[in-house]
Order: C-alpha cells, then structure tokens, then sequence
C-alpha cells in the first residue's frame, strides 16, 4: 500500500503540463485527462468521469482499435467511427459546460 | 535424412498446382479467355492474390486518427497535422481500393475509411480549438476586464 500511494504521489508530481494554461491560465479542451487516468488507475470511475469524461471511451476505443487489427471483426471500423465522433461530442459538450460554469480556472 | 524428407513437402504443392491448372482450364470451357490475374495470383504466399492484400496506410491512417483527438490539446497542432496526415492517407487509399476493388481485401477498405473520418473529426476539433485560441488572445488583448469576467467569473 505504501509503494502504491507513493507511486502515484510520484505520478501526480510528474504530470505533463498544459501549455497553453501555463500561458492563459485557462484549461485546454484536454486538460483533466492525466489526472482522470490516475483517477482511473485508483479504480475511481465516478471521479474519473468528472475529471474528463472522455477518458474511458477514449482509452475504449484504443484497446478496441488494437484487437480489431489484430483479430479483424466485421463492424470494428464502424464501432471505431461511432465511438470517435461521439469521444469529439463529450469534449466539445464538455469544454463548453466548463466555460459555462466558470471551471476552467481550478 | 532431413533433405531427401523435405524434398516431397516441397515437391507435393509444385505437382498440385500443375494439377489444378489444367483441371481448371477443362472446367472453364465455356470461358473463352479468363482472366489472366486468376490463374497466376501475385501472392501465393497467403494462397492465392484475390483481395487478400492489404491496403498499405490503412492501418497507419485509422492509428493517427485515434491518436489525433487527444493530441488536440497541445494548442491543437499536433491534433492538426495527426488529423490531416490521417485524412490524406485513408483518402489515398479509399482512391487505391476504387481503382482496383478485388486487388485489396474489404476490411481494410474499411479501415481506411474510418480512418479517414477520424482524422475529418480530429481536423475540425482541432480547428475549432485553434479558433479559441486566437478569439482568447483577441479578446485578452483589447478587452481584458470582459476576458476576466468571462473566464473567471468575476463580477
């Protein structure tokens, strides 16, 4: 337990930073998707949705993507489509709702 | 031992193939001429060339659209390039398969076709966020009081 929180101390301090909030200040429409993964890797869904909703189908799509060109299903590509188009609706929704309610400065 | 035992393994497909040939000229007869890519596949590798080859970029074009979306956040350039790149390459090869459509095999006709509009998607994300960038810095420079109570909420 003790290497585990560690490691994701370690984690957390050596995220990747944005640049454009350095910047502005202001959060990108990618900002959350490091810490929604750590989120995630905790095994805390519901605050991984908050964080970045986009992160689990995103990570989805990645995993379906690479057994489909292994094993080739018969609908794979359209499954790939759908779920991209709607990944790039979740951000967008996303992004807005956080201009909306002022959360892009955290 | 080992040689005079794989000189039939080698020797069997050789002497089927001659075998087939004219079997399948016999059976033809009602074709006057058939056609010449049939009866001498380009791949005998994978058993035969019918629309068993790949297209070349189609999986390389379907990874960078995938990739494209997240990588939007960098100021949206690299969403940007991944996302033109994926488009130009599944286009290209949606172009190869209509040319030649029993050359390639269906699915990764398929692949490069989302491939293809993943990268659209990508694109226009990424543009759109470059668009925001450029009206942030506008509206930073000549109206910074409304750029702060629009951003931060402050009244």
């Amino acid at each position: 337990m003790v290497a585990q929180s560690s490691f994701f101390d370690w984690l957390n301090h050596h995220l990747f930073t944005c640049p454009f909030k350095a910047h502005f200040g202001i959060d990108c429409p990618g900002c959350g998707f490091q810490r929604s993964v750590i989120a995630l890797l905790k095994g805390n869904f519901l605050e991984s949705l908050k964080l970045y909703p986009a992160t689990i189908p995103f990570l989805f799509v990645i995993i379906f993507m690479l057994v489909h060109l292994r094993y080739d299903f018969k609908f794979g590509a359209q499954i790939i489509k759908i779920t991209v188009a709607t990944i790039a609706v979740i951000i967008l929704i996303n992004y807005i709702y956080k201009i909306y309610t002022h959360q892009l400065i955290i | 031992m080992s040689e005079e035992q794989e000189n039939p393994q080698e020797n069997q497909p050789i002497n089927l193939n001659k075998s087939e040939t004219p079997a399948g000229n016999t059976g033809n007869t009602g074709f006057a001429t058939p056609p010449p890519f049939q009866q001498a596949p380009p791949f005998g590798q994978f058993g035969g060339g019918m629309g068993h080859q790949n297209l070349p970029n189609a999986t390389a074009a379907l990874v960078l659209g995938i990739i494209a979306i997240p990588a939007c956040c960098f100021y949206g350039i690299f969403g940007l390039i991944f996302g033109i790149i994926a488009w130009i390459l599944g286009a290209g090869d949606m172009k190869k398969y209509e040319l030649n459509p029993t050359f390639y095999t269906e699915s990764s006709y398929k692949n490069a076709k989302a491939g293809k509009i993943c990268g659209m998607i990508a694109t226009i994300l990424s543009l759109v966020f470059i668009v925001l960038v450029i009206l942030v810095i506008m509206g930073a420079i000549t109206h910074p009081a409304a750029y702060d109570e629009f951003f931060k909420g402050i009244h």
